[in-house]
Parts: C-alpha cells; structure tokens; sequence
C-alpha cells in the first residue's frame, strides 16, 4: 500500500547469485558509527540516568509504604535473628514429648529442672507407653524425683510429656506436622537451651563451639560400647576441662548438664576412671543438678 | 554243535524278533495289568456287598434323647490333644467335619472344634473296612462326628491345622448331626485373610450382608471366635475393674415413659393402652442411683437409638457400659478412674487375650492398640490448638467434626503414639443442659470424651446436681421443664456432687481390634436395614 523511502543511497552492487539475502534487523544500520569515546560517554550518562530514577522511585515506595502503615524495619530486625540462630524462627514451643527407653533414662531432665528451679519450669509428666510391661525401679525413682520438684507458675515454662517406650534412640517429638523428631539427649539438651532461661543460652556467648564440641563428646561417648573407649572419651572430656570450674568457663552451662547426665547413664565409668578435675568438677555440678 | 545251531538260526531272525519278543512281553504285561484290575475291582464289588467286618464301627448315630450316659467315654478335647501323643488307650473327640477327602483306601478328615483344627486318617485294614472309607469320605462338611481314635505324633509339621505335631488314627466314627450337603457360604472363605496388597492369592469373599444372612456359619470362623470371645473380656473385664473399686451393679429399666435424651432418636413402643419408649441411656437411673446413696454404679445393658444412620459405627441397638459416680471436690476424680478403667482393660486385654488378638490379626491386618499408662488427658482448647497448627480452621466453641475428629487422633498417635486419649473441657454450648459449666471461664463446661483409634467412644461430664441451677440451664437451652419436673425433683431430698459417662462395647471392640465395621462385634446386629437374624 504505502512506498518507503530507502535509507541508503541506491548504490549499484551485483550480488552473487550464490547467496541469500539477510534482512536487515539493525535499526542503526544505517547510521555511521561514531568515535568510540563518544559512545561510552553517552553509557555512562544513560546509567546514571536509571539510577537517579531507581533513588526517585525507591523514594516514592517509601512514601507509598507509609502511607500504608507497612515497617520495613520489621522484616529485615526478622532476618537478623533467625541468621543469628541458624535459620530457626524464634518461636520455641512449649509443648513436647521425650520418647525414652527405661533402661537409657535422659537424666538431663532432672538435671535442667534442678538446675534452672528459679529461672525457668520445666513441667515434665511420665507416663508408660504399652510396648512397655515394666520400667523398672531405675525409671520409678527417676519419676519420683522429677515429681518432687515444685513447679513454680510465676516462671516461664516448657511443658515436657516424657514416655517410657520401647524404642532404640531418645527422641523428642514437638509438632508432628511441622517438625522432623530430634533423635538423641544431647541434642535434646541443645534444644532446650534454645528455649531455656538467658543464662543457659549459649548460641551467642562466645563459647558456643566449645559447648557444642563438648556435647558432641557427651553423645559419642553414649554410644561407645566398650569400657576401653568410653574412657578415652573421659580422657577428651578432661583435656576440655582443664583447671577451669565448669566446661568453657568458669559457668554452668548445658555442656556441664550433658557430661553430668551422660555419666550417670555410663555405670561402667567408675571414679577410677575419672581425673581428679573431673571428680572436682562433678561435686560441684552435683550442687546444682541435685542428681 | 546242537546249541551253535540254533544260535545260528537265532542269529539269522534276529531284526524281526527281538521287536516281536518286546511287543509280546508288553502285551502279556499289559494283560496281566488287566486281569489284576478286574479282580481287584471284582474283590472291591465283592466288598461292598459283602459282610463288612467293620461295620458296627461307623454310621449314623441315633438322635440322641439322652437315653444312655455314655459316662464310659472320655472325650478330650482337641486343643489338649497333644498331652495325649501317643497314649496307649483310645480316646474320643467330637468335632465338626472342617473338610473331608476319601482317596482309595485312605480318608483324610480334618477334625475342628471351635477355632482348633487337627487331621484324621482312615486307612482300610484289620480295624477299618473299605465301606467305612467311603462313608467317612462322604459325610457333609460342618456335620457334627464323634470319633475315637489314636493320637500319633507326626514327623513333618502338618500346616493347615492348629494342631500340626499329631493325628488321629481313627477306629469308629459316628455322625451325631448331619449338616445339609450345600452350604450358604464356605468356612474357608468367611476365613480368608484380607490381603488387599497380595494380588496372586485367592480372592474370593463372603460379603458383609451374606454373614449376616448366615450368621451361624459365619461365627464359626477363627476370627469370630476370638472376637466375641474378647467381647466377653471387655465386659468381664468392666465388671471386675470396677466392682474392685466399689462399684455396685445396677439394672436400669428399659421401657420408659419419657424420652430420657431429647426426643428424636426414640424407638415408641405400645404399651397395653398407651405407648411408651425404649432407654436411649441409663443415664437417669444411674444419677437416681446415686442420689439413692449407692456412691459408684455401673450397668451393663441394651441400649436404644433409632438414628437413621447407615454408618460403619452405628448400630440401633446395641451394649452400653455405663458408669455414674459421685466425687468429693473435683470431677477429675472421676475422670481419672474413667481413664484406668479403660487402661486396664487395655492391659488386661493385651496380657490375657493375646490369643484371641493374634487369630483376629490373621484374618485382619491391623496395628496392635497402643496406649499410654496413666492415660494422655489433652484439654478441648489444645487439641483446637493442634488442629488449628495442622491447617484446619475451626472455632472455639465448634462441636469436632467427623473428619477433624479423626484427624486429630492421627495428630495424637504421631506426637504422643497412642491410640487413646481424653479430651477434656467441651464449650458448654455444645453439651446437654445438665452439665456443669467450667467455674474459670463460662465458654467451657466440665466435661470429657474420650477416643480410641480417633473415634469417640465415651461422652461424659459432670451434672448438675443442684435443682435450682439445674432449672435455670434448662430454661436457658429452651427445654419445657415440666417435662423433666421428675429428673429434677430427684435432686430436692439432696444428691452427693457426681459425673459419669457411657460406652458402647461393640465399638470399643471395633476400635481395640483396629475393625473397619461395627456390625463385624455385634452377634446379631441391628441397623436401620436388618431386624434378622
């Protein structure tokens, strides 16, 4: 319908017959590439261009968000947390069930509710699942204990369903449908003191790989069957220890809860087996857990 | 010389006759063969027209009209059997014909007697008769026999008895009552296991409705004799728990003249000029009971429901074990005696009747019931809580739903494993005037159900003792209280604080044995379609 006017002047070129003829896609074909400083002058200008746009329309979202109510501040305080603590959300849940063995009683329990008596409640209830006929008088006289301690309502408190079941590992279990079960005491006791008062939480101190190092020990040593290597596992948990009053410092913390509760379970280790520090450290952790 | 000849000879006819010879002999064999047949067939003809020398050893047994004791037989029974291998003397059982095969000269019987099985052989010789082969062979299955016979232990475990270390030498065997040849349905396949993954296997089933047509052959499978056997342990177990802890046993009415819990759901019966109605629940002669200071009832008795419902769980009729006790301060009082009522006979169940439970597991695949000991008591509002964290919206104050009902004992069994809890604390709105409301917060009432396998089982709360307060809720849920005037008057000469509840027992014996049917512990159901057998 409508005629263009060609771009170029009508040069009289032969084109070979063996070839074929691309379009022309270039919008610019036609013009004559200037100096290349030139070019890049004009980049550098046409990006700060866009970027003196983006401030102006970042400004202009801002403006729009308060209008609207909406704190940005809140989002990014959100994700400073859950960094901190390795991806977790900070919303402990009050509400667990411990799944133990009688004959591998999670004496840190009691340990943690001795220990933390004017801090934080920890209100364990017992009951006896069916795969079990007896739990045994070890199990009885570790539900009495747990029982004797007051459960003060003013504090804080976790609520702990612990039931004797014939299974292989300790387990706790908080929320079928949005959480996996944590499998063994020690990260038990770590989860705990997650939750647990202040004093006991050790993500932020600056002992934390040390803690973590001596939990790690505490749940090696758990499952070493022969006495030859649960004392080498003693021999490491000395050589943390040191000449220091409790693991890490001169403060309890939850690593001191897990070696104190892993050698009760071990009736092989003897104070034969253990140093002198170590002997020390345990009558003095023993003040405090009361076990 | 002589003997080179004919070798000779021989040697020259040798292609043509050693064929010959060959065919010769097979034929004379082959004759042989037959003339033998002939004359066994002969002896056998022979046989059954002649003098049976065993005959006085089997037959049809007169009807018995108790006409002699017998006292002279001692019958074992088969599940004793094997305290009797290879006793010198004979012994006698009686038994039903399970299946019977006779094959030439030998019968094989498998011999049952309620849920054992044990295999019996006939074999003609000195003692037994071809004739007497051939009747054993030929008696109807299910037809009652009485045999003696003697116990041998058998080398290689025989698989298709309960009894697989022996068998009966049968020497007299004689039918006390013959069954019709042509049965409704076959024992073996009312007793099929409900493989639903093992497709290579038999597939053939009895439906639910053809037992029930035929309930007499069909209680006879294993299953159904564990699971009515365990039903029995369930209210044997009620009764002997609880009289254990003072409680008396009561028989309530069941003609009635009012309709005891609303008024829909009630059968109407005539009654000479008037009518009158069937109990829906004991449960105001339970509370009469106790305000007539007998301090802990229970019964055991039909209850009525004329529901209209087609379900798995209902029945129209059924068995209610119910339970009325009055406490001191606190309803948990009872609540709690509830609760380890229920965990033992869970433990009774799982200790005494592990039989029972492993020849219902046979036929039905099921997970064994699992429980905490004491018993899981989750509040109404936490278990809202749980529901609420798995995605369901739900209200405070919302009755559960079926679904959400069974959803939340699928939420309990994977945090707690167990396939019974309590949940206490119902929204007052949706319970029966008579229960008491929470003193902390009005929106809740103090009372309680409890689940098995996510279904209820037990509904109870804490009633109203009080007259006045009771008139002034049921003014509030708009019930015309001159026609309860009765109940309440029972309250005016005084009546100790008290709470209760009422269970079904067929359901609680679906629930324990993990069943998909309700009809599968009742004997003889009644639903809304089936008034027989």
């Amino acid at each position: 319908m409508y005629e263009l006017k060609t771009l170029l002047p009508q040069f009289d070129i032969k084109l070979p017959t063996c070839m074929y003829e691309l379009r022309n896609v270039s919008l610019s074909a036609g013009a004559t590439p200037g100096p290349a400083h030139e070019d890049t002058n004009a980049v550098v200008e046409r990006q700060e261009k866009v970027l003196k746009q983006l401030e102006e329309l970042k400004a202009q979202l801002g403006q729009i968000r308060k209008s609207l109510g909406v704190r940005v501040c809140g989002k990014t305080f959100q994700h400073t947390t859950a960094y901190q603590n390795g991806g977790l959300k900070e919303e402990p849940l009050h509400d667990v069930v411990v799944n133990g063995h009688p004959n591998f009683i999670p004496y840190a329990l009691l340990a943690l509710k001795n220990a933390w008596r004017d801090l934080y409640t920890i209100d364990v209830k017992t009951f006896t699942h069916s795969t079990m006929a007896d739990i045994g008088p070890a199990a009885h006289d570790f539900e009495a204990k747990l029982a004797k301690v007051a459960v003060n309502v003013a504090l804080p408190k976790i609520n702990v369903t612990l039931i004797w079941k014939n299974c292989e590992h300790t387990e706790m279990i908080s929320s079928p449908t949005m959480y996996v079960p944590i499998y063994g005491e020690v990260n038990i006791i770590r989860y705990l003191g997650r939750v647990g008062p202040n004093e006991y939480r050790y993500e932020s101190s600056p002992l934390c790989n040390e803690i973590d190092a001596v939990l790690d020990i505490c749940y090696q040593l758990l499952r070493c069957s022969t006495h030859k290597s649960q004392v080498a596992m003693v021999r490491l948990l000395d050589k943390r220890l040191q000449q220091q009053q409790y693991f890490g410092g001169d403060q309890m913390s939850v690593a001191d809860i897990g070696v104190y509760s892993s050698l009760i379970r071990m009736p092989a280790i003897t104070e034969k087996d253990l140093t002198p520090a170590l002997l020390a450290w345990r009558k003095r952790a023993k003040l405090i857990t009361q076990i | 010389m002589v003997e080179e000849k004919e070798n000779v000879a021989n040697a020259g006819q040798e292609p043509v006759s050693k064929k010959g010879a060959k065919k010769q002999a097979k034929a004379a064999k082959k004759a042989e063969q037959k003339a033998e047949n002939a004359a066994a067939v002969a002896v056998d003809a022979a046989g059954d027209n002649a003098a049976d020398h065993a005959a006085d050893r089997y037959g049809l047994y007169e009807m018995i009209q108790s006409k002699e004791t017998r006292s002279e037989r001692q019958f074992v029974s088969v599940s004793e059997l094997s305290n009797h291998v290879n006793d010198k003397g004979l012994l006698w059982v009686r038994g039903r014909v399970h299946t019977s095969r006779a094959k030439g000269k030998q019968c094989f019987l498998i011999l049952r007697q309620q849920s054992s099985t044990v295999q019996c052989i006939l074999a003609v010789g000195d003692v037994i008769s071809k004739q007497m082969v051939k009747f054993a062979g030929n008696i109807p299955k299910e037809s009652i026999i009485d045999i003696q016979a003697k116990a041998v232990a058998v080398p290689n475990r025989i698989e298709s008895c309960t009894e697989q270390l022996l068998e009966l030498f049968i020497e007299q065997i004689f039918v006390i009552s013959q069954a019709k040849a042509q049965l409704p349905l076959q024992i073996e396949d009312a007793s099929r296991p409900e493989n639903a993954d093992d497709a290579d296997g038999l597939n053939i089933r009895v439906n639910q409705d053809t037992r029930l047509d035929n309930r007499v052959l069909d209680l006879r499978t294993p299953a159904n004799q564990a699971i009515f056997r365990l039903e029995a342990g369930v209210c044997r177990l009620f009764r002997d728990i609880l009289t254990d802890q003072g409680f008396t046993e009561i028989h309530t009415p069941k003609i009635i003249s009012a309709a005891s819990e609303g008024g829909a759901n009630v059968f109407t019966v005539s009654y000479f000029k008037d009518s009158a109605y069937l109990a829906q629940s004991p449960q105001l002669y339970k509370q009469m009971a106790i305000a007539a200071d007998f301090d802990k009832v229970y019964t055991v008795g039909a209850v009525f429901r004329a529901e209209d419902s087609n379900t798995h769980r209902h029945l129209t009729e059924f068995v209610g074990l119910d339970l009325e006790m009055a406490f001191k301060y606190h309803y948990h009082e009872v609540l709690h005696t509830i609760g380890n009522t229920f965990t033992a006979i869970f433990k009774g169940l799982r200790d005494k009747y592990s039989r029972e439970i492993e020849a219902v597991g046979q036929q039905y695949k099921v997970e064994p019931f699992k429980f905490l000991e004491p018993p899981l008591i989750l509040q109404f509002a936490e278990g809202v809580a749980m529901l609420r964290e798995a995605g369901i919206e739900t209200g405070d104050e919302e009755d559960l739903s079926t679904p959400n009902e069974k959803l939340l004992g699928r939420l309990v069994k994977a945090k707690y494993d167990t396939d019974f809890y309590i949940l206490d604390k119902f929204p007052l709105s949706i319970r029966p005037f008579y229960t008491m409301p929470d003193p902390s917060n009005p929106i809740y009432s103090n009372s309680y159900d409890m689940f098995m396998r996510g279904e209820e089982i037990l509904s109870g709360a804490q009633r109203i003792h009080d007259p006045e307060y009771l008139i002034e809720r049921a003014k509030h849920h708009n019930i015309d209280t001159t026609k309860i005037a009765a109940y309440i008057e029972s309250f005016r000469y005084g009546c100790p604080p008290h709470a209760g509840g009422g269970i079904g027992m067929e359901r609680v014996v679906m629930l324990y044995l993990g069943l998909d049917n309700i009809r599968k512990t009742s004997m003889f159901p009644r639903d809304p379609k089936r008034l027989t057998p």
